[in-house]
Formats: C-alpha cells, sequence, structure tokens
C-alpha cells in the first residue's frame, strides 16, 4: 500500500471553544430547551436517516412507493366488502369505500409510525452502544417516513375525492392542523413507547394487539354518529381517545366540507400538549443509561 | 487549555437479579419479584478524575473489565455518568466500531453518506470529501454496489476512511486499530500521528502496548475502575507488564527471565550440572519481555 498523502488536517485553533458538561441525568423541565437545541443541530442526520429507510424500504421490492398505499386499500377492499355487503353502515350519502378509505389513510400514518418507531431503539442497539447522537432522531425519522407514506396515499384519496365529484370547500385546510397534531401525538407515543421497550420488550409484542383493539375504538370503519349511544362508562372512555377527534375531523373537513368539531378535537389537543415534554424528558431519562441495558 | 476533564466520575451498571429458580413459584411470580428486587450494583468506573490537555495523546490501558471502555463511552456520551462530571471542549468523534452504521442494502457512496452523518459529519462536508474517501479505502471500483457484497477487508476499509475524514477536535479510539491487515494498520496509525501532529486531541485505548506507547505522551493505567497510575508511557506500561506477571497463576508464576542455581542445590550429576536458564534477545541482552516479531534465544549454561 503507498503511503498516501490525500488527507492534510488542519491545526486546530487555539481559541475554538465549545465546552459541553456532562453530568448524571436529572429531569427537569429546564433541560428541554437544550434537548431541542441539540436536536436542531443534527437537522442532517434526521435528513439522511429518513432518506435512508425510504430507500431501504423500496431497495428490493418491485412495487416500490406503490406499498404505501397498497395497505390503505387493501384494507379499504376488505371492509367495504364486510360493512356495505354483509353489515350496513350508515354513512349519511358518502360511498362507503370513500368514507372508510378517509379513515384509513391517517390511521394507517399513525399506526405504521407507531409500529416502526416503537421497536426503533432496540432494532438499532448496535448503534446505539457505539455512537452518540440524540436517539429521539431514530423514532422520529419513523415518524418521518410514516408522513412521507401518508402524502403518497392522500393523493390517492384526492384523486378518488376528485373522480367521485365529492363537493370539497376551503374548509379543507384544517387537515393540516389535524395533521399536525397528529404527528405531535404520534411523536409523544413513540418517544415512551420505544424508551420502554429498551427494557420491557413486551411492549412491541403488544403492539399489534393494541393497535387491532385501537382502531376498533376509532371511528374509522364506522361514523362517530354511530357510538353516540354507547353506555356511559364506555362512552367516557371512548372520548378520552385522542384518535376519535383527529380521524373524526379528518374525516368532515375532507369529505363533508364541515369546520371541524373543536369540542371533540379538545382531547387530543390537550393530551398531545401535556404528554409530548413529559415523553420527550422520559426519553431523555431511559437515554442516558439506554446503552447499558439494551 | 485543558480540552477533557474527568471529576470523580463514577459509573454504576445495575445488574437485574435472574429469575432465579425458587422451587415451586410460578414463572411469572418469579419475574416479577425480580423486579422488586434492588439490582446488584456494579461500579465499573470508581472516582476516577484526570485532564487531558489540548493536543496532548493520551492512552489507557489496563485489563480487560478494568474500565477503559467504560471510560470512552462516557467520553462518547454514548452512556452518562452515575456521579460526577465530565467537561469536553470541542468536537468529540468515538472510533469504537470501524463501519458504524453501515446498512447492507445501501451502497457504498450511500453508505458514507450514512455513516458519515451519523458519525456527525454535516452533509455538505460529506459530499466534498466523498471523492477522498474513494481513494483512501481504495474500492473505487465497488463504490456503487451494495456493502452487503463487500469483501469484509473492503468493509472495514469503507468504514475507516469515513473516520479518518472526521477531523475530530478530539479522537477516541477504542481498539479499532486492530482490524484490517498489517498494511492497512500502518496506515490507520499513520493517520493518527498525522492528527496528533495537527495538535488534535487523543484518546486510545488498547491492548497493543507497543501502539500506545508509540502513539501516546501519557499513560493512564486502570484496575478494578480506579487509576493506579498516570505517567509516561514507558513507566506505566513497566507497571502494568509487572502487574500482568504477578497476578497470573500460572506454574511459572515468580519466574524471571534468568535463574540461576547455587553449587548445593544444583540439578545434575558431576558431569553436566545446570547453572544458569536466561532468555536473551538477538544482542545477546536478558529480556524479560518476549516480543514475536524479533528473534529470541534462551541460553543454558
Amino acid at each position: 500500500m503507498p503511503p498516501d498523502t490525500s488527507i492534510v488536517y488542519t491545526p486546530r485553533s487555539e481559541a475554538s471553544q465549545s465546552i459541553r458538561v456532562i453530568r448524571p441525568a436529572s429531569l427537569s423541565l429546564t433541560d428541554l430547551a437544550g434537548h431541542v437545541q441539540s436536536l436542531t443541530r443534527h437537522a442532517g442526520l434526521i435528513y439522511t436517516l429518513s432518506e435512508h429507510r425510504i430507500r431501504v424500504r423500496y431497495k428490493q421490492s418491485m412495487l416500490g412507493v406503490t406499498w404505501a398505499i397498497v395497505q390503505p386499500v387493501a384494507l379499504m377492499a376488505m371492509y367495504t366488502m364486510i360493512f356495505s355487503f354483509v353489515a350496513h353502515i350508515q354513512t349519511n350519502g358518502i360511498p362507503y369505500p370513500i368514507f372508510v378509505f378517509t379513515g384509513l389513510v391517517p390511521w394507517t400514518y399513525f399506526s405504521t409510525a407507531l409500529t416502526a418507531g416503537t421497536s426503533a431503539l432496540v432494532s438499532h442497539s448496535n448503534l446505539i452502544t457505539k455512537v452518540y447522537f440524540p436517539r429521539e432522531i431514530l423514532p422520529l425519522t419513523y415518524v418521518i417516513v410514516g408522513l412521507f407514506d401518508f402524502l403518497i396515499a392522500s393523493s390517492l384519496l384526492a384523486g378518488l375525492i376528485l373522480i367521485s365529484r365529492v363537493p370539497v370547500n376551503a374548509n379543507i385546510l384544517y387537515v393540516l392542523p389535524v395533521i399536525a397534531i397528529m404527528t405531535m401525538f404520534v411523536i409523544a407515543m413513540v418517544l415512551i413507547l420505544s424508551a420502554t421497550q429498551v427494557r420491557f420488550r413486551d411492549v412491541g409484542l403488544g403492539m399489534p394487539l393494541l393497535l387491532q383493539i385501537w382502531m376498533f375504538a376509532t371511528p374509522i370503519v364506522y361514523p362517530l354518529s354511530a357510538v353516540a349511544k354507547l353506555p356511559r362508562p364506555l362512552g367516557w372512555l371512548y372520548r378520552v381517545n385522542p384518535m376519535v377527534g383527529m380521524i373524526e375531523n379528518f374525516r368532515r373537513t375532507v369529505l363533508q366540507g364541515m369546520a371541524p368539531d373543536f369540542a371533540i378535537l379538545c382531547a387530543p389537543m390537550v393530551v398531545t400538549t401535556v404528554l409530548l415534554p413529559v415523553a420527550y424528558l422520559y426519553f431523555k431519562r431511559v437515554e442516558s443509561t439506554a446503552a447499558d441495558v439494551i | 487549555m485543558i480540552d477533557l476533564r474527568f471529576d470523580r466520575v463514577s459509573k454504576r451498571y445495575l445488574i437485574p437479579h435472574e429469575a432465579e429458580n425458587h422451587g415451586s413459584s410460578h414463572p411469572w411470580m418469579r419475574k416479577l419479584r425480580s423486579l422488586w428486587r434492588t439490582p446488584r450494583e456494579f461500579w465499573a468506573v470508581r472516582e476516577v478524575s484526570f485532564e487531558v490537555k489540548r493536543g496532548e495523546a493520551l492512552g489507557i490501558i489496563g485489563h480487560n473489565g478494568a474500565g477503559k471502555s467504560t471510560i470512552l463511552k462516557l467520553l462518547a456520551s454514548i452512556t452518562a455518568p452515575s456521579a460526577g462530571e465530565i467537561t469536553i471542549n470541542g468536537r468529540a468523534a468515538a472510533l469504537i466500531e470501524v463501519g458504524s452504521g453501515f446498512h447492507p442494502e445501501l451502497t457504498g457512496r450511500e453508505n458514507v453518506y450514512l455513516s458519515g452523518s451519523i458519525l456527525g459529519m454535516p452533509r455538505n462536508e460529506i459530499g466534498q470529501k466523498i471523492e477522498s474517501i474513494i481513494d483512501f479505502a481504495e474500492i473505487r471500483e465497488f463504490i456503487d454496489i451494495p456493502v452487503k457484497r463487500y469483501s469484509s477487508g473492503m468493509y472495514v476499509r469503507l468504514g475507516f476512511a469515513i473516520a479518518a475524514h472526521l477531523e475530530p477536535e478530539i479522537l477516541l479510539l477504542d481498539e479499532v486499530l486492530a482490524v484490517g491487515d498489517m498494511a492497512f494498520q500502518r496506515k490507520c496509525l499513520d493517520r493518527v500521528r498525522a492528527l496528533r501532529q495537527a495538535g488534535r486531541t487523543i484518546v486510545f485505548i488498547s491492548h497493543d502496548l507497543n501502539a500506545v506507547e508509540a502513539l501516546c505522551d501519557r499513560v493512564l493505567l486502570m484496575q478494578r475502575g480506579e487509576v493506579i497510575a498516570d505517567g509516561p508511557p514507558g513507566e506505566v506500561i513497566g507497571q502494568y507488564k509487572a502487574l500482568s506477571t504477578k497476578g497470573t497463576t500460572s506454574p511459572f508464576s515468580g519466574i524471571g527471565p534468568v535463574r540461576e542455581w547455587r553449587d548445593l542445590d544444583v540439578r545434575g550429576d558431576r558431569v553436566v550440572r545446570l547453572r544458569r536458564v536466561r532468555v536473551c534477545g538477538e544482542d545477546g541482552a536478558t529480556m524479560s519481555a518476549v516480543d514475536i516479531r524479533h528473534p529470541v534465544g534462551i541460553e543454558i549454561t
């Protein structure tokens, strides 16, 4: 091997200073700003990792990006079969396939981001024990990939809406804040679940079951009006589910051209504002020893 | 100027009780019980304090389990200390494993971006350096095929080429130089030397005492989580060697490179008598440690 002179290291200037102090992990709200700041410094890594996830996913598959719509479309076909032929569900005059697809698109975003994000730390244990970067980047990139798939599925939804001539008005712009709240909520969830999974793998194992129950506890295959008469404790529980307000309002603004129902959007907004900072602090707390137990 | 400071840093690992088998109880009960029991503690690093000046190359040596790697993980922020304070002044990069963050499905070029970003290189900087990285790794023809088809040598070369282009202000190295063939190892060492000459601070952990001696200005010797010696390489390495021979329980313990017998208890008879056995080097001087790269002689008198 010839001696190489390809890299010349520039001498380090005496003046350069960027002092960092590492202390035992603590739980305080004041740390939050620092965490966010260090996260923004890693924006490039977030971008590269998300891009890489999308690339890898489609690298050895024939259908490529179309996989992003296969799941909601297949589920749409299945639920249409069950709920418009076997059991009849009233959807206020909206064709059932479009009705259910409008619920499935945001739900698929939520459930895929949650499933993948939850195992983000555990599936990268080799990185976590060898290199440092803010660990929340790992679950975050899965949320970003979910958002990417969501955009692809949404364009199909837009096509369906155009073809079936569902009237659309300016209220459709309300989907943006709804999706923003949903994204914040899913980030909070993956932070908590991925951190918990470091110690208890049960979280990942229970995830499919949890999501299945959660899906039927959310107005996706049926309209919200169908559950108006739930008996007391169940009805209360139902309203606490933050996904109810988000999915229902997504459908309201997209299909019915109405302004969001803020009464049911309250629960997800409150839950998310409280949960996100708490989840982040909890995650950072676990992060400090994650490399030891993972 | 001080680049790294450890101030009474300790690191505790918790070893959970395994669900022990207490006769008749149900496995679930045992699992539950192990959750409540306070786990056993293991202090990998105890109250360690040291400072590294800017431009200094510090070596850390010690037996397996002495806490060397834990120190490096603490410096690299991979794990947080249980007590004490670590101050780092500058951009630190840890090289604990070559090829960290490689994804098998991605091509070499894509992996340079991926691994480079994970190791903390900004994207535009990777763009500028990618050609130089490919040349350094000597894999230009294969750069656009997935790394899962790489030979292990190519994989390691690419990994190190990325690391060599990191230009950290503080470089943390853990035994990574022990990969690749001799020529590549030499190339890696040259790179570390070049970084040193550019005034970068280096912390180097290794069992390769020759490399430590050649590279470092100062060496810490660790034992059971504590620093037991701190000084110039020659001195500390000597102490470490003494420690190593003392602790062994081999049948040869306590035997130095020379053994002589006085006339009375000597073995043999009137014709042949064993007086002295000695291990010596090429030049005939007595050697206490054997370097396998040089000829060794055994003199029997």
